[in-house]
């Protein structure tokens, strides 16, 4: 299945791949894939530069399709994956784009405490974090929502769980699109997603999910570390989880609707995988409106760990969470289509953005950040393995001109799930975590040998490549000192 | 789910149905009935009868139980079945079937 890729991959610039468009009959645009000449020998390695191919033959697809750093193999669309698509040109909506787990994303909370103050507790706050934040297979939430409550969690999006406790006001303007996607439907979600989200909102789950504990190793921007409160040697906590079954069901429901939809319009599609509606038509609407619905749904439910993990540094550092300085950085969304406005040949057009394993990056002054920063650009949140680092950047004004407001999301696989079970043989990841500094709990047989450093690439590579770019600017660098997976 | 289930307390019988035309299809949606069953109701099937899969239906007969979740080991959790690389094709003594499952 991993073969590798032989189609022509031309070097624009030390950051840039060119796979033209007379490479493959039906593609539209050029695909061009963000790396450096390191990345660019891993990336031929598996077919995924074949999938920025296919995406290219989308109707509709405007300029480019994308690939990040972090670019993997996926179903349909890579991981690392960015399209536009512009309605008013018959542009579609693909669920592929966006992925089974809708609105997968990361958040961060910064602290005011010391690594060398949590040192000491840092056993100790692992052990009730893992106690406290259900993560793993069959492991419910606290709270078991009704229907009702559901479809009005998926309309109002984290402000909902705000308001009933779990979560601070100042929580909303730091959450993208302020935590709710307007136009979300949850009246086209079915009855099968509902049940699968009514006991999973405020969970973990597992595979590459993960609450981290973390500190601030190094500040690379001293201005934009400011605005966000970062302080090097302060601890922060950063969260990566999405929509949970609820999401996949939606995805699954959706994929199903539109299996003949394509032929339905006369599109021709490469990949089965890729199937897809109209933006404007009634089931590209439809899709649309369920993927905001699960898209809120996951801000709550990260919004809910946001409040578990409160409490429980709360209860390990005896003091409140304000007092610790437990604000929300920034939560992002790597895993979502958002209308969004974009410059196409000098005029601004809606178009729909396609993000899968990708995050948005708006620069300076965009209308949609919070006053906080207008000035530096949005946080984007860059989580790595569990054993190296993560990095916080700032989307850059050329994100606007040749990304479509996007950067990567992550280290992205090196490894398949099997060869990173199979590698560890013999050994024990977590005590090499450990030696590393890192406390690590997970619920799974094997969620630690799969998630093992090894198997990613490194997150530094990748972020570079971007910051060479001038798509997203380096901001902080976190070294992980604690773990829970499910 | 993959992982050593355990299942506990009373069996319950239900037939499940699909109809179409595209047999790999058919046996999709049926795999990602049974991550349904688990996942919204922590069931798992503990046996099964066949009585129709052709190139228009398949219709099962399972028989389920609860997931015993104290006593049973989980390896991965199971997001979707996939349509990647979807494949039905005969053998000499009987079917392939090629099934990618998102974990």
């Amino acid at each position: 299945m991993k073969q590798s890729f032989t189609g022509p991959l031309e070097r624009i610039d030390a950051t840039r791949w060119r796979i033209p468009k007379s490479y493959k009959p039906g593609m539209r645009v050029d695909g061009i894939i963000y790396a450096d000449d390191a990345l660019i020998a891993a990336i031929r390695q598996d077919k995924s530069p074949e999938q920025v191919a296919n995406v290219a033959t989308l109707p509709g697809i405007v300029k480019y399709s994308l690939a990040m750093p972090d670019i993997h193999w996926g179903y349909g669309f890579c991981i690392g994956g960015v399209c536009a698509t512009d309605p008013a040109q018959g542009g579609v909506i693909s669920p592929g784009g966006v992925g089974y787990d809708i609105n997968c994303g990361v958040r961060l909370i910064n602290t005011n405490i010391s690594i060398n103050d949590a040192q000491p507790r840092m056993e100790k706050l692992v052990e009730q974090l893992f106690r406290t934040v259900p993560c793993g297979v069959g492991r419910g939430g606290m709270i078991k929502f009704s229907t009702k409550e559901l479809r009005q969690l998926m309309t109002e999006g984290s402000r909902y769980v705000v308001n009933q406790g779990y979560g601070w006001d100042s929580d909303i303007e730091v959450t993208e699109a302020n935590g709710c996607i307007a136009d979300a439907r949850p009246d086209y979600v079915s009855t099968t997603a509902l049940q699968r989200g009514m006991k999973q909102c405020g969970t973990l789950g597992s595979g590459n999910h993960f609450m981290e504990v973390q500190y601030v190793e190094r500040i690379d921007d001293p201005k934009a570390a400011s605005a966000m409160g970062l302080v090097e040697g302060n601890v922060t906590v950063m969260i990566h989880s999405g929509s949970r079954g609820l999401g996949y069901q939606v995805c699954d429901d959706h994929l199903k609707e539109l299996r003949d939809v394509p032929r339905k319009y006369g599109i021709d599609l490469p990949d089965k995988q890729l199937v897809c509606a109209p933006i404007e038509s009634p089931e590209g609407s439809k899709y649309l409106g369920a993927m905001g619905a699960a898209a809120n749904y996951a801000w709550c439910n990260r919004q809910i760990m946001t409040y578990l993990a409160r409490q429980v540094f709360s209860e390990i550092f005896e003091q409140p969470a304000e007092r610790l300085g437990m604000h929300l950085i920034y939560d992002v969304a790597h895993n979502i289509a958002k209308m969004e406005k974009y410059d196409v040949d000098g005029k601004m057009k809606p178009l729909c953005v396609h993000r899968k394993g990708a995050t948005r990056a708006f620069p300076p002054n965009h209308p949609e950040l919070p006053d906080r920063y207008k000035f530096i650009g949005q946080p984007v949140l860059v989580p790595g393995d569990m054993g190296r680092a993560s990095y916080v950047l700032v989307g850059q004004p050329g994100s606007m001109e040749h990304t479509f407001g996007s950067s990567c999301h992550g280290a992205g696989r090196r490894m398949s799930r099997g060869a990173a079970i199979r590698a560890s043989k013999g050994r024990s990841i977590r005590q090499e975590l450990l030696d590393c500094g890192v406390i690590a709990r997970a619920r799974g047989r094997t969620g630690l040998e799969e998630e093992q450093p090894d198997a990613y690439k490194d997150v530094m590579q990748v972020v570079d490549v971007l910051h060479k770019a001038a798509i997203s600017r380096k901001v902080a660098k976190l070294k992980p000192v604690g773990v829970i997976k499910g | 789910m993959i992982g050593e289930l355990v299942a506990c307390g009373d069996a319950t019988s239900s037939e499940i149905c699909f109809q179409g035309d595209d047999p790999a299809i058919l046996l999709r949606d049926y795999l990602q009935e049974l991550l349904v069953l688990f996942d919204r109701d922590a069931r798992m099937v503990t046996s099964l009868e066949v009585q129709c899969f052709d190139d228009s239906q398949l219709k099962v007969v399972i028989q389920t139980n609860a997931v015993d979740m104290n006593r049973s080991i989980f390896h991965h959790e199971v997001k979707a079945v996939t349509y990647h690389e979807l494949d039905i094709k005969p053998i000499d003594d009987g079917w392939e079937a090629t099934i990618i499952l998102d974990i």
